[in-house]
């Protein structure tokens, strides 16, 4: 399979008047289409700062960051925006939904900025996107009259829904208790399965079990990259997935 | 925490954002400042009652018929309504008239008041020296006497103690000084010389008889209304008696004050309405900006809550810092206006030229002044603190505690600033409108075309004792050597006269024009009668269209002949050729005048479209010889050094007619605007005001919301929006707001400008239904483009984690 991403010499330097922070060290990393990759690591090791690098939300100091191909450090802000609405899906930890919008038109938000889609096209593809991840009888709410557990539900909708190349989750079960976080976490299992790239930021051991691989970030460098084998869904999982889904 | 503690805390608050608090108190004390100046302003020149005891029960009283107010009644007709009235105490009557007047050593021209006894009583009147006028000087025979003011006694007197007993010349007849009145006293407004009613209606017809002001004194407890209404009554009964007089005619009951500030209703309300929104507008950013800041410190108020504070301490809190704003504002407010008002009182000054303004305006702050002030902080102080406070302290604690309703709270906020943004919109675009359709209209005025050139010329009035000068030849001669002295002196290019200056006044009378059948209910033309000499048109270059000007040869012995305007061929004669034909008065026996010359438009009066619309027609000083002209002299110098020269000719040529409203002609324009230029600099000021304010709320308003979307707006970047789709979807919520507030806005300062186009203080343009709202709408792309651009400097993760 191809790289995805590939990241060369990778480096983020925060710098104030009085000294210069180095987030990212010499980051090499290279993920294929398919993956399901965990980044783990300490508070402030540099490991979200990479998924916003990787998201093109902030831009690194130094080396090369390849994304299916494009160099995209060579690019302006517009072609990045442009890069962000076909290729990037975001899951945030605080879920990050625009409380003045229903659910609906978060989930169609990142559709509106795409001029080729025509409204039944959308419409068609909010329905998809929010039937697989079960929130469709929801979808006239607004966010504040949701769980926390559906609002991540519903932000995970909104990341799939243009079918990006890549799904970045920065701590996306953070925020929510344990069978909250279940739920989501198979939920983004679901998706690896039917074919979606995704690369998740957590220090929650159980996320990183999940994942197919491994990367450990320690003090802006990569100190350890292996390949997990994935551990089967437990029954109990399966039916905690059933009662939500009825509640719900 | 005590009373103290708090305020403590608030100060503190407040120095640590001094730039906010310096803001909050410029805004409000911008709204302050005007309300206070025009609630002063409008009080103490129309409301306050007269400087002495019961003064605010005296009224004046207006004669009105269905379409004019006049200023006097005729003397048959005050006695009929002194004789029934039953709700004055006090019911008199006075009149007064320019005069030529001469002491020992010096001539001059002034208004004389002649009143009854009762006139002193009403207005509390203590003489500086000797008395006032009693009833005995009213008994037919009694030695005229004549009470003069302090001014006239310092300046024709310098003061002298034995000023009483001398003798002051009235019309070239003997009066002697009983009194002197202090220089506070000028009632009924601006008088300096007092001497007895002398108009009587006996053997005289009734249709003939004089006309004279009436005033009086309300009885306790009766109401201007039941007043009117009596006269009124009294009114109709004359009008049945004497029906060809009569018929139609009424009263009304009104105040010296109001008929001195010459102005309307109307338009005094209108600038109510415009201070009013201004007013409203600074409350509306002062309580957003309290609001927003309130809502920063809703953690710390639920913090307070857990701590055991109640929602009335928190809302005290709150309110502390609206309280203490305003006041600071307040404060600032009334330096401001204290020392405003004395610049208006000279601007007002000069309006006033040749006369004064009337004596009871001050123009300084009163009780009643700082009363409405203390009145206008606290009310301003509840409205922009008490809304906030109550928002601002309604959250759930304990979610506001976890920090996790962060969206709930900028929904709601969020609903309350786009109200905002709105109001702003609207009321600023109405007081938009109005003024600068005020400023256009004035703008107009100030460039008037009267149809005469206005620099270099120096104009000034005489008017000929009556006794002296019985006779045509003896009147004419005396302008005939006026003209010969004056054009003898150096500087003088041409001298010429005129009945009325243009600009000044029109004597305005019914004419018929030969062979046009007027019908059976006649609406003869009603142009300007204007007597000129024969060179008048070349001195103040008005042009000759058709025919001739007037020449020596037409003299009283000739054909009578008349010049007029084009309007007035276009207006009454259908346009068809004027030359040869003739008009006269109508209704009169007056012989016919054959027209020999059409010349431009010249506008009579001041600068209104009813003085600019009406016609002309000029007639000649030989053929009609005036006692009283206005000169008009004609230099290539600044006019103004041939004052002292115009002078001392006219006192040489006849020192019992005494030159008087000597002024160039330049700065008679000035004065038929400098009513209107005064009260368009006080729109033109709400109009900045109004700018500023809803530029500094609506950029307030929108940066502060913006910045609270600022993770909204890192959502969207990670999205997949690039900065001009942000820009954009702001840009389309910020229209909304715009042109929901332009659709209240405009009707409602349409409907404001339909109250002042009577006035013709507006004048309706295209322009300025674009411009407004242009402006606006630039205020709104600024106000949200600005802010958006700073978030969009920010990488979308910055935006992403802003707290």
């Amino acid at each position: 399979m191809s790289a995805l991403i590939s990241l060369k010499k990778l480096k983020k330097v925060f710098s104030t008047e009085e000294v210069d922070t180095h987030a990212l060290s010499d980051i090499d990393l290279e993920i294929k289409s398919g993956e399901y990759v965990c980044i783990s690591g300490p508070s402030g090791c540099g490991k979200s700062t990479l998924l916003s690098i990787l998201g093109l939300l902030d831009t690194p100091s130094g080396g090369s960051f390849i994304l299916n191909g494009t160099d995209v450090c060579e690019l302006d802000a517009k072609q990045r925006a442009d890069v962000r609405k076909k290729e990037v899906g975001f899951v945030f930890q605080s879920f990050n939904l625009i409380s003045d919008l229903t659910v609906e038109e978060n989930v169609e938000l990142p559709l509106t900025y795409r001029k080729e889609l025509s409204k039944a096209e959308r419409e068609s593809m909010v329905a998809n996107a929010l039937e697989k991840v079960d929130m469709a009888h929801r979808r006239k709410h607004y966010p504040s009259q949701l769980s926390g557990g559906q609002q991540q539900r519903v932000a995970v909708a909104r990341a799939v829904v243009g079918n990006p190349s890549i799904i970045l989750a920065d701590e996306p079960t953070g925020n929510l208790d344990s069978k909250n976080a279940e739920q989501v976490m198979s939920l983004l299992d679901q998706l690896h399965g039917e074919g979606a790239t995704i690369c998740m930021v957590t220090h929650d051991p159980r996320g990183v079990k999940r994942a197919k691989r491994s990367v450990e970030i320690f003090d802006g460098r990569v100190v350890a990259d292996s390949s997990l084998s994935r551990p089967k869904k437990t029954e109990q999982s399966e039916k905690e997935l059933a009662t939500e889904a009825t509640v719900a | 925490m005590n009373f103290f503690a708090d305020l403590k805390v608030t100060f503190r608050s407040m120095r640590r954002n001094f730039r906010f608090s310096l803001l909050a108190i410029f805004v409000m004390t911008s709204g302050l400042s005007l309300s206070i100046y025009m609630f002063s302003f409008l009080y103490n020149t129309l409301s306050a009652p007269l400087p002495f005891d019961q003064g605010e029960r005296v009224r004046k009283l207006q004669p009105i018929t269905s379409t004019n107010q006049f200023l006097s009644f005729r003397l048959s007709d005050y006695q009929d309504m002194a004789k029934s009235q039953t709700t004055f105490d006090v019911f008199d009557t006075y009149y007064n008239r320019r005069r030529n007047l001469v002491s020992s050593d010096r001539s001059f021209r002034d208004r004389v008041f002649y009143v009854n006894p009762p006139f002193f009583e009403v207005s509390n009147a203590r003489p500086l020296k000797g008395r006032v006028i009693n009833q005995d000087d009213m008994l037919p025979g009694a030695a005229p006497v004549v009470v003069i003011g302090e001014h006239i006694w310092d300046n024709l007197y310098g003061g002298a103690d034995d000023v009483l007993g001398k003798e002051l010349r009235i019309e070239n007849k003997p009066f002697t000084i009983v009194g002197v009145m202090p220089a506070t006293y000028r009632f009924p407004d601006y008088a300096k010389i007092w001497a007895p009613f002398d108009m009587t209606t006996q053997g005289i017809n009734r249709s003939n008889v004089p006309y004279a002001s009436v005033y009086g004194r309300l009885k306790e407890g009766v109401s201007d209304e039941q007043a009117e209404a009596d006269l009124v009554q009294i009114m109709e009964q004359i009008a049945l008696e004497y029906p060809e007089l009569n018929e139609g005619e009424s009263v009304i009951v009104t105040t010296f004050q109001k008929l001195a500030a010459m102005t309307t209703d109307t338009l005094i309300l209108a600038m109510q309405l415009c201070v009013g929104l201004v007013l409203l507008l600074a409350c509306i950013n002062t309580g957003n900006l309290l609001l927003s800041r309130a809502l920063e410190k809703s953690k710390e108020s639920a913090i307070r809550t857990a701590m055991g504070a109640t929602r009335g301490v928190l809302v005290t809190q709150v309110m502390m810092e609206a309280v203490l704003i305003c006041l600071i504002s307040g404060v600032l407010s009334l330096m401001i206006v204290s020392l405003s008002l004395e610049g208006s009182l000279t601007a007002l000054k000069s309006m006033f030229l040749g006369s004064e303004p009337p004596y009871w305006w001050r123009f300084e702050l009163t009780l009643e002044s700082y009363l409405a002030a203390i009145f206008m902080t606290v009310a301003t102080a509840v409205i922009t603190g008490l809304l906030p406070a109550i928002k601002a302290t309604k959250g759930d604690v304990s979610s506001i505690l976890r920090d996790g309703t962060r969206g709930a709270q900028s929904f709601q906020s969020g609903r309350l600033s786009k109200l905002i943004v709105i109001s702003e919109v609207a009321l600023s675009s109405a007081l938009l409108l109005i003024a600068t359709s005020v400023a256009l209209s004035v703008i107009e005025k100030n460039h008037t075309d009267y149809g005469i050139r206005l620099d270099g010329y120096l104009t000034a009035e005489v008017s000929l004792n009556r006794s002296d000068y019985r006779t045509d030849e003896r009147r004419l001669s005396f302008f005939q050597k006026l003209e010969q002295e004056l054009e003898k002196q150096p500087g003088v290019d041409d001298v010429s006269f005129t009945r009325m200056v243009p600009i000044t006044w029109a004597r305005v009378e019914q004419f018929e024009v030969e062979g046009v059948d007027y019908g059976k209910d006649p609406k003869y033309p009603r142009p300007e009668i204007v007597t000129v000499s024969n060179d008048y048109f070349s001195t103040v270059e008005i042009k000759l269209f058709e025919g001739r000007t007037f020449s020596e040869q037409d003299r009283a012995d000739t054909p009578l002949v008349a010049i007029v305007s084009q309007n007035f061929i276009k207006k009454y004669m259908n346009g068809e050729p004027a030359l040869g034909k003739r008009i006269k008065l109508a209704r009169s026996g007056s012989d016919w005048y054959t027209i020999v010359g059409v010349v431009n438009d010249v506008t009579h009066g001041w600068p209104y479209s009813y003085n600019i619309e009406r016609p002309s027609v000029f007639v000649n000083l030989q053929q009609n010889p005036e006692r009283a002209m206005s000169v008009v002299i004609k230099t290539a110098n600044d006019p103004n050094l041939l004052r002292e020269t115009l002078r001392r000719v006219a006192f040489e040529v006849e020192p019992n007619a005494p030159l008087f409203n000597v002024l160039t002609m330049e700065r008679n324009h000035e004065r038929a605007v400098a009513d209107i230029n005064f009260i368009s600099r006080l729109f033109i000021l709400f109009a900045i005001a109004s700018m500023i304010l809803a530029f500094s709320g609506i950029y307030g308003v929108m940066a502060y919301t913006v910045t609270q979307k600022t993770q909204e707006i890192g959502v969207r970047r990670a999205l997949g929006a690039d900065n001009q789709e942000i820009h954009v979807h702001f840009l389309k919520q910020g229209a909304i707001q715009l042109i929901t507030g332009l659709l209240v806005g405009i009707p409602v300062g349409i409907g404001l400008l339909n109250m002042l186009i009577q006035s013709e203080l507006v004048s309706f343009s295209a322009m300025i239904f674009i411009l407004v709202p242009l402006a606006i709408s630039l205020t709104i792309v600024i106000a949200v483009a600005n802010p958006v651009r700073k978030v969009l400097k920010l990488e979308p993760i910055h935006a992403l984690r802003y707290e």
